[in-house]
């Protein structure tokens, strides 16, 4: 029986170089949510986003994940892409020698999306105004002397351009500039409004959350999800840190 | 039928050879006897910048007198004290040191002591000789001291027929002169289809530029031709103190292009950089030939060179760096990356770098195979598979090239070649100015 | 019999005394009146009377006659150092030393027994070595192996003995094969006149925990040395082999063209370390290939500070899917010397890597090369290479150039390079003697620290050795 989740994954298990990194992982995102993914540093939070988006640096040793109806833990990357799935990068990767123009238009092309150079080019270059961005950087190359708010606008001008059903916003980083952090919130709302998005944002800033309405959070230690509960817990953490779920996890 | 051709062997050279059966020491070319002599070219210049047929020469004489002011021959009593020198190590050492054929000839240059010995052309004197020919005229750019001088230069291919540039900058001291050179196929030569592609015709250029104290140039030479004909690119540059050249090259088009590029870093703080951005498709030849020496103190310079390989292209690039006695604070770096997208291609690279003096720094680096792995997965998150990245990789050359171009021709000649790779790329990019 | 005279060089000042010292241990010599030498030059009779003498096969002596052939029809490469010091009309092709082979070192000889206890091979044949060979002049005078790895059915004799042996089919099936007489005019000069070498044999899953060592010491003035070594270890076998070279310097040239065979087989892994330090009256040119089957591996570890000319590019011939080749190489070159080295690779099947660090050094005039080529056939989908080189540049008249060719016929490959070239830092000098130690001991120091990755890799007694040699080297370069 298909779930009637977007995103669920089942006693998922990774490994890196054959170290475990995250262990029985149950996750369940129905669609048109917002689900918040925190924990401490190193617990395993952007393994998990690149896991769920099928990095071949990590090994899936159990488990299962599904999307959007389908079986995709075998599905590579790409596939997962043109399925409806997003990840942003916290650090996204810089190109030299591709224009982001170009890479953009070969991401819109890769969909088998009919779209005129022409119609292509405005709409590019409406998003950018959107985001509050210098349409010049359209003609350089991807990443290559970014911002760090820079590199973070174009992660969200790619997260509107190819609207997808899911989008995991990796933003552990808690060395966000403000300008990255309003670049970022400024992506989800316009991703929520224009195409009610799904969201799972993995992050431990919760100044980010700031605008948006949270259904529900995961906390991850030590590679498990170890609680779950209605935005309220955000606060909880803000408050408490989550030694908590450390020692529940301990006790183990 | 196969017709005659004339051959140039071991053309582009790199100075100090390696084995033989590497084949990368030098590159053979074969121009076909039947084409024409037909140069089309057009020259954009201030007509004040119009300089006379030697002026190049004149210009390398004057900085022969200075140079030797600056640098006198040793005296009989040097040159007695250095023979008894040598003689003596001869005998401590079974001979003195044997030195490889490349070695006596460096140092039979250097002992030359003139600036036209050491003067040199990328692709060999005798390529450059048979563009000089071919060429019949001679294009002399020239800036007066501390003038600002832009011109252009288009060269055209010719169906069965040899067109060819000879084009000398002669940049005084503190002018400024920017030099954009078009290689390209017009619109309305229409491919010849059917016909034998190596005998399409020829293009080239031979440019010597000659920047004196202070000058700065800048030449961007962009090759966007038809497949079928042969390009020729030959350069030879002479820097004077603090004189800076900086060269950009894209090679974009055509069947086979042969680059080379030879610079004296003659003037103590001048700088040469070079950059260079390739395209191998179908069965295209890609053949560069660098060759940097450092002669003044404090020189710099820097080679740059990017490229992709698709289908079976062939591509070799020598480069070579010689940080010459004398050269004392010298800095050369150089640096390829190239990126390998099918089964079929074939990758020659041989960095030098030469050195014959300890206060320097060289420095080079070659990275040559697949799209890196984090990029891999980057592009992948964004729904392009390792094919359509590699395609990506690919025609991004073209399109920067385009983003890139220093004039409008140079823009133009490129998306029309974009545009018959591509059709719709004209879209996406002629009008890319209108989006700022 | 007639008196052995000793002559031991020695030297006035400080300055010369540099480059006579630091070789001064291998300096010695003995006059060579009691050795049987053939006519200089060379020609059909010489190649025929060295293969009578030796009593070989009739295949070996066709071999010889006909790389005789090849060797009068090729050119000299034209890209290296110079070789016209060698007159090859007048080198001695054949020396035979006064003695047989031995198997103790009580009954070889005083005088070649003296030499090999100078340069420390019996000690250290006590000591961690479980065989060794030594070869004099063109034939072996002692080899022997521990009683525990012979039982083991490790092979390790002179190559010679082996033509006659239970080997002799397997020897014939490899020999010159990784190295054809065709390759170039040295390997074809080594085809005709060869003489001497180990074979060294190490069945399936066999490891041989100690090292065996053979070492090669020219003494005769003027001749030349054309030892072959063969060595095969079977798949899953391990091995470690160690070269020594030395020689006493005369006034006229030596030639030592050497030739080197490895075979490695499927997960076997061969380490082969040599240190040369021929003297600078020497031409090396000396081949050395190895062929890796899958998942085979072998490590260069490679010294070279002797010679007045060097040719040297150990060459590793990835076969098999996931083999691999570790190429580790230090070159130190002084007054007088033009040393050409490097590595080639061929990254011939699927998966395998490679990776190439090298260190050159040169000083007074000396001319360092490193040379290399890294061949990726269509076959090497999935393979990696990088090489790195650094070069030091003591002195401004001295000479160093960097040569590495690449040439990739493969898509999914990676090769990377890097090199670079400069000389001491000053800020390093000026930091050290802020510390109170003297220029010159800080030089050495941080000469010493750009040879460290290299020389820690160098079996122990010759890290030593080779340490020793750049501190003498050093000495005097100052001022």
């Amino acid at each position: 029986m298909a779930s009637s989740f977007l995103l669920s994954c089942r006693g998922l298990s990774a490994a890196a170089d054959e170290t475990p990194i995250l262990h029985d992982v149950d996750l369940e995102v129905p669609a048109g949510e917002v689900h918040v993914l925190m924990g401490p540093n190193g617990a395993g939070k952007s393994t998990l986003g690149h896991v769920l988006m099928g990095d071949p640096a990590y090994s899936v040793t159990s488990g299962s994940v599904e999307f959007d109806g389908a079986d995709i833990t075998e599905l590579s990357p790409d596939k997962r892409s043109r399925a409806g799935l997003f990840l942003s990068f916290q650090a996204p990767v810089e190109i030299p020698g591709v224009p982001l123009r170009s890479f953009l238009r070969a991401m819109v092309e890769g969909r088998g999306q009919k779209m005129k150079n022409k119609e292509f080019r405005k709409k590019i270059k409406e998003l950018a105004q959107t985001l509050d961005m210098d349409p010049a950087y359209l003609d350089r190359e991807l990443g290559v002397g970014f911002s760090g708010g820079e590199k973070k606008k174009v992660e969200m001008l790619q997260l509107l351009l190819l609207e997808p059903k899911l989008a995991i916003l990796d933003e552990t980083d808690s060395g966000l500039d403000v300008d990255a952090l309003s670049v970022v919130s400024r992506g989800m709302e316009l991703y929520r409004e224009q195409c009610d998005g799904t969201l799972l944002i993995i992050t431990h800033n919760t100044r980010i959350l700031e605008h948006l309405n949270v259904d529900c959070v995961h906390v991850m230690v030590s590679g498990r999800l170890v609680a779950a509960g209605p935005s309220g817990l955000i606060d909880e953490i803000d408050a408490q840190g989550f030694e908590r779920f450390e020692l529940d996890n301990s006790a183990e | 039928m196969k017709t005659k051709q004339t051959l140039i062997e071991r053309a582009a050279a790199m100075p100090a050879t390696t084995w033989h059966f590497l084949n990368m020491n030098d590159v053979r070319i074969e121009i076909p006897e039947d084409l024409a002599i037909a140069p089309k070219v057009r020259v954009f210049e201030p007509w004040a910048s119009h300089g006379s047929r030697d002026e190049f020469e004149n210009a390398l004489a004057d900085a022969q007198e200075a140079w030797e002011l600056e640098h006198p021959e040793p005296t009989a009593e040097e040159q007695r004290a250095r023979a008894e020198l040598l003689e003596a190590e001869a005998d401590a050492t079974y001979g003195g040191t044997a030195q490889s054929n490349y070695q006596v000839q460096a140092d039979a240059i250097e002992e030359a002591r003139s600036l036209s010995v050491a003067f040199e052309h990328g692709m060999g004197d005798e390529v450059a000789a048979y563009l000089r020919y071919a060429a019949e005229d001679r294009v002399v750019i020239s800036a007066g001291p501390g003038e600002k001088v832009n011109a252009q230069v288009l060269v055209s291919s010719v169906q069965g027929g040899v067109s060819v540039a000879a084009i000398d900058v002669v940049a005084d001291e503190g002018s400024d002169v920017e030099l954009s050179v078009v290689v390209d196929s017009e619109q309305d030569a229409a491919a010849n289809a059917g016909a034998d592609r190596a005998s399409q015709g020829l293009v080239g250029t031979t440019v010597r530029v000659f920047a004196d104290k202070d000058a700065r140039v800048r030449v961007e030479r962009t090759q966007a031709l038809q497949e079928g004909f042969t390009d020729i690119d030959d350069m030879g540059l002479f820097a004077g103190d603090r004189a800076r050249i900086d060269v950009r090259q894209a090679v974009l088009g055509g069947s086979c292009a042969y680059a080379g590029l030879a610079g004296d870093l003659r003037g103590s703080s001048s700088r040469i950089e070079v950059e260079t951005r390739y395209l191998g498709r179908a069965e295209q030849v890609r053949d560069f030939n660098y060759s940097l020496r450092h002669h003044g103190a404090k020189t710099r310079c820097n080679l740059q060179a990017n490229g992709v390989l698709a289908d079976k292209s062939k591509k070799t690039l020598r480069g070579t760096i010689d940080l010459v006695r004398g050269c004392k604070g010298a800095e050369g770096s150089e640096n390829e990356t190239v990126l390998l997208v099918d089964e079929g291609v074939h990758n020659k690279t041989v960095p030098v770098i030469l050195c014959n003096e300890d206060d320097v720094a060289g420095n080079h680096g070659a990275t040559i195979g697949h799209i890196r792995d984090e990029q891999l997965f980057y592009l992948a998150c964004r729904g392009l598979a390792q094919d359509a990245a590699e395609r990506m990789f690919a025609s991004a050359i073209v399109e920067q090239a385009a983003l890139d171009a220093g004039s409008a021709a140079a823009r133009e000649a490129v998306v029309r070649l974009g545009e018959r790779m591509s059709p719709g790329f004209a879209e996406l990019f002629e009008g890319a100015d209108d989006d700022r | 019999m007639a008196e052995n005279t000793i002559i031991v060089t020695t030297s006035g000042k400080k300055r010369t005394q540099v480059a006579d010292v630091d070789r001064g241990m291998y300096d010695f010599r003995y006059e060579d009146a009691d050795a049987e030498k053939l006519e200089a030059g060379l020609t059909p009779e010489i190649v025929r009377e060295i293969s009578e003498r030796k009593g070989e096969p009739a295949w070996m002596l066709e071999h010889r006659l006909k790389s005789l052939e090849i060797y009068n029809s090729i050119e000299m490469s034209d890209w290296g150092p110079s070789i016209d010091g060698l007159d090859m009309d007048n080198i001695v092709t054949y020396v035979k030393p006064n003695t047989d082979q031995k198997s103790d070192w009580d009954s070889v000889p005083d005088n070649i027994k003296d030499t090999f206890d100078r340069l420390g091979i019996p000690e250290a044949e006590r000591s961690y070595l479980a065989g060794v060979g030594a070869q004099y002049d063109s034939e072996l005078v002692y080899h022997s192996m521990q009683e525990s790895a012979a039982k083991m059915g490790i092979v390790y004799s002179g190559i010679e003995e082996a033509l006659h042996g239970d080997y002799a089919d397997l020897i014939q099936s490899k020999f010159m094969t990784l190295i054809p007489p065709t390759d170039h005019k040295f390997a074809a000069l080594h085809g005709a006149v060869w003489s001497g070498g180990s074979f060294v044999y190490v069945p399936k899953g066999v490891r041989l925990d100690y090292p065996l060592q053979s070492y090669f010491r020219l003494n005769a003035k003027g001749a030349g040395q054309f030892e072959h070594t063969l060595i095969i270890v079977e798949d899953d076998a391990d091995l470690h082999f160690i070269e020594g070279c030395s020689a006493p310097k005369y006034n006229v040239a030596n030639l030592h063209a050497g030739a080197v065979e490895l075979f490695v087989g499927k997960r076997a892994h061969l380490r082969y370390s040599t240190i040369e330090n021929w003297s600078k009256n020497m031409y090396n040119l000396n081949t050395k290939r190895c062929r890796c089957d899958e998942e085979g591996q072998i490590e260069w570890i490679s010294g070279s500070f002797g010679s007045h000319v060097g040719y040297l590019y150990p060459m590793s011939i990835l076969a098999g899917r996931k083999a691999q080749a570790s190429f580790t190489g230090i070159t130190f070159a002084g007054s007088g010397q033009n040393l050409d080295t490097g590595c080639k690779v061929v990254l011939g099947a699927p998966e395998t890597s490679a990776s190439v660090e090298t260190k050159g050094i040169s000083k007074d005039g000396g001319i360092q090369t490193f040379r290399s080529s890294v061949v990726a056939t269509p076959a090497a989908k999935g393979s990696r290479c990088s090489v790195s080189c650094q070069s030091l540049m003591l002195d401004d008249r001295s000479r160093s150039d960097t040569i590495p060719a690449m040439d990739i016929r493969c898509k999914n490959v990676d090769i990377g390079h890097e090199a670079t070239i400069g000389r001491i830092g000053d800020d390093k000098v000026f930091y050290l003697m802020s510390r109170g130690i003297g220029e010159e001991e800080a030089r050495t120091m941080i000469v010493n620290g750009f040879a460290e990755p290299i020389s820690k890799e160098l079996p122990l007694e010759y890290a030593v050795e080779m340490n020793n040699l750049i501190k003498l080297e050093m000495e005097g370069a100052i001022g």
